[in-house]
């Protein structure tokens, strides 16, 4: 049906058992609540009066961001921070997406290469820094406030919850419009806007507007795939629903609900473990080789009751005596997805790319988690282990920006699980770390075509350089593609010196890598605290902006976890590396003025913003960290 | 147990250093029980064990041995064997004996093989092996030690990954309780240890000492006995001139000495150190409670030409500055920077700016403005 039509028709609205209606485009219908105002007569008891109810709106942004999770709050901020007029569009009544206090996944990302993690940094560290300083009782509805709260304060961006993006409009190979049903609100919003961004996973506008997609899995031939099935099908790996308990200290006794399906575990292969049960476990899974879409209300009602036959087997076999006195505390109820649509973009990312740590000249995102591929059948085929692992990564891989957006709709990219990659290569890219990643490269790349007045795909070809070095200023990290900001003043500097150092050297800070790898040692550290590091120009020159990175222990995991782990892997608190109080003074006509403080540094990526003034040296002077009684930093810059 | 006698390859590699000078003068070594609490990680509670002391016949401790076990027993699966560990008086893990005819075993019962005990012995001498990063209930719950098993996105289970290298497979669970026991607690109690064994003799061949542990050791110790006399200080200076990567510690130290004892020290570091030494004598004189004379730091500025660095200039300046404003002598020493490379030269025209100058100084000064007016 072309749009025209759907307006002047009108479309049958079921209003289903949730608040978000489903509009069947071929069964048009006069009871159609959303557009036939007339017959809705709204009387206030009040005043008297009877009107008709306004439950249309238009709006305008630049960049529209569809779904609310890791990729889709960094797409949003990250368009909203480089200038454009931005609008997050989310489904659900928390941001966070498999993340959320709905789904309690953990934000995993490069947790592990060679022991170590190899964090991501950019917006999904500020976010999880933000976490561990407003979240310290590691509560997961006050991790959804987190998240609001990192949205919200944005100023270029609206945010609009409750809000499922529907249908594209299209004008050409463009899309026009999107249209939005707030359930809430029982309003329909048709937003307009330049450029659309789908982190929606399933990806539902990206798909009304045309844009080609792929389900299933790639047979071994089509990218020389290792890990790939000999011939190509349909499976789509599957949603899970978590669970998760609480020691009551006395027994507890459990008896199933009538929808549970019993659970024996006979047959299972023996990496079907319950470790950790306490907090859930993912191979209670369902998936589909099919339309895995339009199987979820059915998967999701097996899996409630997988979950719960899982749980009466912990309960009542007799198997797990320290279960006894455990009693469920939270169940999931909306099971968190994997995979289903992957759109196509000038580029397939496979599994060779990552394994053969291919080098993309438009890298913008990177990955690391193994190539965790789950069976097909999930827990319906005890008998497979419940992932294979195909393959552990040594060092991460990177990701290219052809992959980030459609091959077909002018104006639309992807971030998340929904990106143009095979089966495979999405086993590893959907962890959430990697897709916020990619989420803040898209909406960077947003910006860019919103000033230039440019699609995604001539970003790609004409402006690349331009978008990682925005990212690399943003503190997102490139693997192997050091930053090189002809604007940034600090690599015109004629010396910096630390006050002191322990280990790396000054020289560091202006190398373009922010953190150590590969071997290398791309920081200054001080030897104590306090320390200064200083900047001297020859001859004045005029700054108002000085952004620092400094160390967060990337090389730990600090997102929230069920087990509150802390050990030399994980932390469950703010890390003691960081630095906290420091303060900026510029060198004017000879004497020293203040041009910032902070007190209580909460992010990495440090930037002090002042009225434009002349100097000839800047230093930083650093006086505590959050417990590390060495302060490393790994760049300074400085702009006009 | 120490008449166990089961040795095995190590022993034959490095015979010399563990058998000839212990075993062949028993006699003059004493040992000294004490007793110890450690904490293991592989343990819920606080472990009381006994820590033995051998000190050779000057009284200093030479080696430290505990005896501990093989695997932390859990649902009574494992078999648990004693096993002795060697430390040296620093705290750094040698070796590790088991007592004749027992020997250590593996998953379902193998017995360790030759080389099984030669690896064991390069891991629990490893003080950097994965092991520190891994959680006991990881080993307990992965048979498969090889990387077959990873994390998954939703739960975050964790399953133990280590490479062959760094485990005796099938033996994760005895690598793990011995690397902890070997390179945990107990390194610091076997240095504290040390120290308050040590001599004041002892001490200062500590401070002398390559090994910069040593060093470390001596100074917690001084610090604790309040030692900051002339041959400690004059030890420390000698060190800390040859090694700079102890700067801090020493200063530390330096800072707590009697004046004369404090202003010789940093002179002498100034005078006679590298960069970093310089460094740390000003960064020190500039924020040292202790009375700094002018005279003394009139003495300093005489150096002020010989420094290399902008960075040393720049902090003698301010050092001036800020404890020794209006000097003639520092003035006069300072003058001819205005002729040196521009960012130094910059910065003694900013230092003399405010100064109390004669007449011709004004003039210098002056000139120097006018001439690099745009770059000020």
């Amino acid at each position: 049906m072309k749009r025209r039509e759907f307006f002047s028709k009108g479309t049958k609205v079921a209003l289903a058992a949730g608040s978000i209606p489903f509009i069947t485009a071929s069964c048009a219908s006069t009871n159609d609540v959303v557009y036939n105002k007339k017959e809705d007569k709204w009387h206030h008891l009040g005043t008297g009066e009877s009107g008709i109810v306004n439950r249309k709106k238009t709006t305008e942004f630049d960049v529209a961001v569809i779904g609310g999770g890791a990729a889709g709050i960094c797409a949003a901020v990250s368009a909203a921070r480089n200038g454009a007029k931005v609008v997050l569009v989310q489904d659900r009544p928390v941001l966070g997406g498999n993340a959320s206090s709905e789904i309690h996944v953990h934000l995993n990302g490069v947790n592990n290469i060679k022991g170590k993690a190899e964090r991501e940094t950019g917006l999904i560290e500020e976010i999880l820094l933000l976490n561990r300083f407003e979240n310290e009782q590691e509560s997961w509805s006050v991790w959804d406030h987190v998240l609001y709260e990192f949205v919200v304060r944005e100023p270029n961006l609206t945010l609009m919850m409750n809000t499922q993006a529907m249908e594209a409009v299209m004008e050409g190979n463009k899309i026009k419009s999107a249209l939005c049903w707030q359930g809430t609100t029982e309003t329909m919003y048709t937003i307009n806007a330049d450029v659309f961004i789908d982190c929606s996973g399933d990806g539902l506008l990206a798909a009304t507007s045309g844009a080609e997609y792929r389900t299933g899995r790639e047979g071994k031939k089509e990218f020389d795939e290792t890990f790939a099935p000999d011939e190509p099908d349909g499976w789509q790996m599957g949603a899970t629903l978590i669970m998760e308990s609480k020691d009551m200290g006395r027994p507890m006794k459990y008896s199933p609900p009538s929808f549970a399906i019993k659970y024996t575990h006979e047959g299972a292969h023996k990496k079907r473990h319950f470790k950790g049960f306490q907090d859930g476990i993912w191979w209670i899974e369902v998936g589909s080789d099919n339309d895995i879409i339009a199987d979820f209300e059915q998967n999701r009602h097996k899996l409630m009751g997988y979950m719960h036959g899982v749980w009466d087997y912990i309960k009542n076999s007799g198997n797990f005596p320290e279960a006894e006195t455990l009693a469920l505390d939270w169940v999931g109820s909306f099971p968190g997805r994997r995979e289903s649509r992957r759109f196509i973009g000038d580029y397939i990312v496979s599994e060779r790319d990552m394994t053969e740590h291919k080098h993309f000249e438009d890298a913008v995102a990177y990955g690391g988690w193994s190539l965790d591929e789950h069976n097909p059948g999930g827990i319906e085929n005890l008998s497979e282990p419940p992932s294979y692992f195909h393959y552990h990564f040594k060092e991460v891989y990177q990701f290219p920006f052809r992959s980030l957006y459609s091959k077909n709709v002018s104006n639309l990219m992807f971030a998340g699980r929904n990106v143009s990659q095979t089966h495979i290569a999405l086993s590893s890219s959907r962890i959430m770390a990697t897709c916020a990643l990619q989420g803040q490269a898209v909406g960077t790349a947003a910006s860019i075509c919103n000033k230039r007045n440019v699609s995604p795909r001539e970003v790609g070809q004409k402006h690349i350089n331009e978008l990682q070095e925005q990212l690399l200023r943003d503190d997102a990290f490139i693997p192997k593609r050091p930053a090189n900001d002809p604007l940034d003043l600090a690599r015109k500097s004629s010396l910096i010196f630390g006050s002191t150092t322990s280990s790396g050297a000054a020289k560091n800070l202006l190398n373009g890598m922010s953190r150590d790898i590969d071997g290398e040692i791309n920081h200054w550290q001080s030897d104590g605290l306090s320390a200064n590091v200083q900047l001297e120009w020859e001859t004045p020159i005029d700054l108002s902006k000085v952004e620092l990175k400094c160390d967060t222990n990337i090389k730990r995991n600090i997102m929230m976890r069920k087990d509150s782990r802390n050990d030399e892997l994980y932390g469950n608190g703010v890390p003691k590396e960081m630095l906290k109080t420091l303060s900026l003074q510029g060198r004017v006509n000879g004497k020293w003025v203040d041009l910032g403080n902070i007190s209580e540094n909460k992010t990495r990526l440090i930037k002090f913003s002042f009225e434009s003034i002349k100097v000839t040296a800047i230093k930083i002077d650093m006086t505590k960290t959050y417990g590390a009684e060495n302060v490393k930093l790994f760049e300074v810059r400085c702009y006009a | 147990m120490i008449s166990f006698t089961k040795l095995f390859f190590w022993l034959i590699i490095l015979p010399t250093l563990w058998l000839s000078p212990f075993e062949g003068t028993q006699n003059r070594f004493k040992t000294i029980k004490h007793e110890v609490i450690i904490n293991h990680p592989g343990e819920k509670d606080p472990v009381f064990t006994i820590l033995n002391e051998i000190q050779n016949q000057d009284g200093l401790p030479t080696r430290y041995t505990m005896d501990v076990y093989s695997v932390i027993c859990l649902e009574e699966v494992c078999k648990v064997i004693p096993v002795k560990l060697f430390w040296n008086n620093t705290g750094e893990y040698q070796k590790y004996e088991l007592a004749k005819g027992e020997t250590l075993e593996k998953y379902e019962a193998d017995l360790f093989e030759t080389e099984d005990y030669i690896k064991l012995q390069s891991i629990l001498a490893n003080n950097n092996s994965p092991f520190k990063e891994v959680y006991i209930d990881e080993i307990l719950t992965v048979p498969d030690e090889h990387g077959n098993e990873d994390v998954d996105a939703v739960s975050g289970a964790t399953a133990l990954e280590l490479d062959e290298k760094d485990t005796v497979p099938g033996a994760a669970l005895t690598c793990f309780t011995l690397w902890h026991w070997a390179n945990g607690d107990v390194v610091l109690k076997i240095k504290a240890q040390t120290g308050k064994s040590a001599s004041e003799i002892q001490l200062i061949d500590f401070i002398l000492d390559k090994n910069n542990t040593y060093f470390h050791i001596a100074l917690e110790e001084l610090e604790s006995r309040e030692l900051y006399t002339a041959p400690f200080i004059d030890a420390t200076i000698q060190k800390v001139l040859k090694e700079e990567s102890v700067l801090r510690p020493a200063y530390k130290f330096l800072e707590k000495a009697g004046n004369d004892n404090y202003l010789k020290a940093s002179k002498t570091l100034f005078v006679q150190g590298h960069k970093e030494q310089k460094l740390a004598a000003l960064q020190s004189l500039k924020q040292t409670k202790q009375n700094v004379p002018k005279l003394y730091l009139d003495t300093l500025s005489d150096k002020v030409s010989t420094l290399n660095s902008y960075q040393e200039t720049s902090l003698l300046l301010e050092l001036m500055q800020s404890k020794n404003p209006n000097s003639q002598q520092v003035i006069k020493n300072v003058m001819p920077l205005l002729e040196s490379e521009f960012l130094i030269a910059r910065r003694a025209f900013w230092f003399l700016k405010n100064q109390i100058l004669d007449d011709n100084q004004v003039n210098l000064v002056n000139a120097f403005e006018e001439q690099y007016k745009d770059r000020l």
